[in-house]
């Protein structure tokens, strides 16, 4: 496994940025934003690039996540520290469950199935208002504390990319290892991977375990950073435009996530005079990537990069 | 005992609407998935784009509901053609095309719901369209009012004369050979790629006539598209993708259903049980219940 020069520097600027934001509180926050997003899809990616699955529950278990720390918190006055990794394995290993008999399913079959686990959870979201505040939702989230100082504004950015970064290393290390290369032959040809020795179930099972902790904890972070949720935070919408990030960067490589996310996460928040077009804006990408680059902008970067060598 | 009788009479009524309105759209997208291996996730947008462009021709323009539901079908086809070769011809030769096309359709639900979300919803939060006629039959002791009666007789007509389409007719049987094995349809003399065409276009304008239908029964707000698309889904997976018998027979059993449940509760647990059905018979029997 080795570094590339281009890719510590990269990482670094990824670390730095926050300081350089640090009091512009607008472009700061659109940052934090983008690097819950850059979690996210790369945490995506590993299911949906490297497996071939396409998890549309992805916002769902985000948001189980976010709703049992909050509970969590509440019921059993804990800590946000302690509750953290609490509220991340129950909804991991929820997402585990809702998922394990789908995971048989593959292709659009696969994809269907995660959508109804996504709509019945997001129906379930306002349906159980004792947990959730039903669609009002919930309002006024404390920041974590740092030894009785709550992290707020550039400190809060800055565990944000420090957890961004992890995670990017995270999916590279299993990009690389065998585990991998396990995921890669089983989205190539299933079956041939099985006669191979592969246990097909049990590696989308790990694989969908990795994805579910990458979602809980973005949804954990997302809750507190932003300070409000509701059953619209993380409805298919949410899953779509993680997809979308996914997709448009690059499915299948390392850098397209972060790519895609970099790209199109600020643009509701920059062009605010377009908010009203936002669900149209994402809606016509979503077309325009499936039908005319499949690859995404660094999938058809490399395509060409390789045919010009 | 009485009100008890009402209110059976008046379950049985919704139940044969919805059921008929059910099983139309979702025999639309089965016809559509069957050929093209197209899950059309925006159908319940195509349903609800037909119901609100014959509103917006009756209340804007006051034409009467007959005129403004046959222009809003014939300009369905011309819809249907254009999304035909803007967006779907491009993939009729992609091996794993039926992932791309939920995916896209995904993509149109989200561009027409942000699009009737900046147009229809600024101008009315409930949309209804004037009956085609006027007047109450007493059936029995059970009133009902001859707009629903001709509504249902026009429902269950289209839903008679698709089959009798499907079943009888060249055209239908060449639909139903493609549905089977579309390599032994092209070797006899099938030509697949205007099958997919028609069956595109037929697929769409039933689920435009469903949307009609619905619209000239009920008064609707937007939030049907989503519900519509899932429980069109929930009934093309359980009847089985691609069984156009099956879409019917399911259709009119969710269609009581959801008569049934809203006398007790919100209609929201219908859906409830929809998206119930439809995981279980994923998990179960993926073919669907009418599949060989």
């Amino acid at each position: 496994m080795k570094i590339k020069p281009l890719h510590a520097l990269l990482t670094l600027a990824l670390l730095v940025l926050p300081f350089l934001f640090k009091d512009n509180r607008f472009l700061g926050f659109i940052l934090g934003i983008t690097y819950l997003n850059i979690f996210w899809a790369t945490g995506m990616n590993i299911l949906y690039g490297f497996v071939g699955l396409m998890p549309l529950m992805f916002a769902a278990i985000s948001g189980i996540a976010a709703y049992a720390l909050l509970y969590f918190i509440a019921e059993w006055h804990i800590n946000f520290w302690f509750a953290l990794p609490v509220a991340t394995l129950f909804a991991s290993f929820i997402g585990v469950l809702l998922g394990l008999p789908s995971l048989r399913l593959k292709g659009f079959y696969f994809t269907l199935c995660s959508l109804i686990i996504q709509s019945t959870l997001t129906l379930a979201f306002i349906f159980f208002p004792k947990f959730t505040n039903g669609d009002t939702g919930i309002n006024q989230i404390s920041p974590p504390l740092w030894f009785g100082e709550p992290i707020k504004g550039y400190a809060f950015e800055c565990m944000l990319a420090l957890m961004a970064v992890v995670g990017i290393g995270v999916s590279y290390f299993v990009y690389q290892s065998n585990l991998g290369q396990r995921f890669v032959a089983i989205r190539e040809d299933d079956v041939l991977a099985e006669s191979l020795g592969i246990n097909v179930v049990i590696n989308r099972v790990v694989a969908f375990f990795i994805v579910s902790l990458y979602a809980a904890l973005g949804g954990c972070f997302y809750a507190t950073y932003i300070g409000f949720i509701s059953p619209r935070s993380f409805d298919v919408l949410s899953s779509l435009n993680i997809w979308l990030f996914v997709a448009f960067g690059g499915k299948a490589t390392i850098a397209g996530p972060v790519i895609g996310s970099i790209l199109l996460a600020p643009l509701p928040f920059l062009l605010q005079s377009l908010e009203a077009y936002k669900d149209i804006l994402s809606g016509v990408l979503i077309v325009l990537i499936t039908l005319l680059m499949p690859g995404g902008i660094y999938g058809t970067y490399l395509a060409w990069r390789n045919a010009n060598k | 005992m009485d009100s008890f009788l009402l209110l059976l009479a008046s379950t049985v009524s919704t139940g044969l609407l919805l059921g008929a309105v059910f099983a139309l759209v979702a025999a639309g997208v089965t016809i559509v998935y069957g050929c093209i291996w197209l899950p059309n996730a925006s159908n319940g947008q195509f349903f609800l784009l037909s119901a609100l462009v014959a509103w917006g021709l009756t209340s804007s323009y006051g034409l009467n509901s007959f005129t403004a539901c046959l222009l809003v079908l014939i300009a369905s086809v011309g819809l249907s053609l254009l999304f035909e070769k803007l967006l779907f011809r491009r993939l009729y030769n992609v091996p794993d095309r039926n992932i791309s096309y939920f995916v896209i359709t995904l993509g149109l639900t989200q561009i027409m719901s942000g699009i009737f979300s900046m147009t229809f919803a600024k101008w009315s939060d409930q949309f209804s369209l004037p009956p085609l006629v006027s007047g109450v039959t007493m059936i029995g002791p059970f009133p009902m009012t001859n707009n629903r009666i001709l509504v249902l007789g026009i429902a269950y007509l289209s839903i008679a004369l698709l089959f009798i389409l499907l079943r009888y007719h060249p055209l239908g049987r060449a639909l139903r050979a493609v549905f089977q094995n579309r390599e032994a349809a092209l070797l006899r003399g099938v030509d697949v790629h205007s099958i997919y065409k028609i069956s595109f276009v037929l697929g769409s304008s039933i689920i435009y006539l469903g949307g009609l239908l619905y619209a000239l029964a009920y008064s609707f707000d937007l939030t049907i598209a989503w519900t519509m698309s899932i429980t069109a889904f929930a009934i093309m997976i359980v009847g089985g993708p691609g069984s156009v018998l099956g879409a019917l027979v399911i259709g009119l059993v969710f269609g009581f259903t959801q008569a049934i449940v809203s006398n007790f509760t919100s209609p929201t647990v219908a859906t409830f049980s929809y998206l119930i059905a439809m995981l279980l018979i994923l998990l179960v029997k993926p073919n669907g219940l009418f599949l060989k």
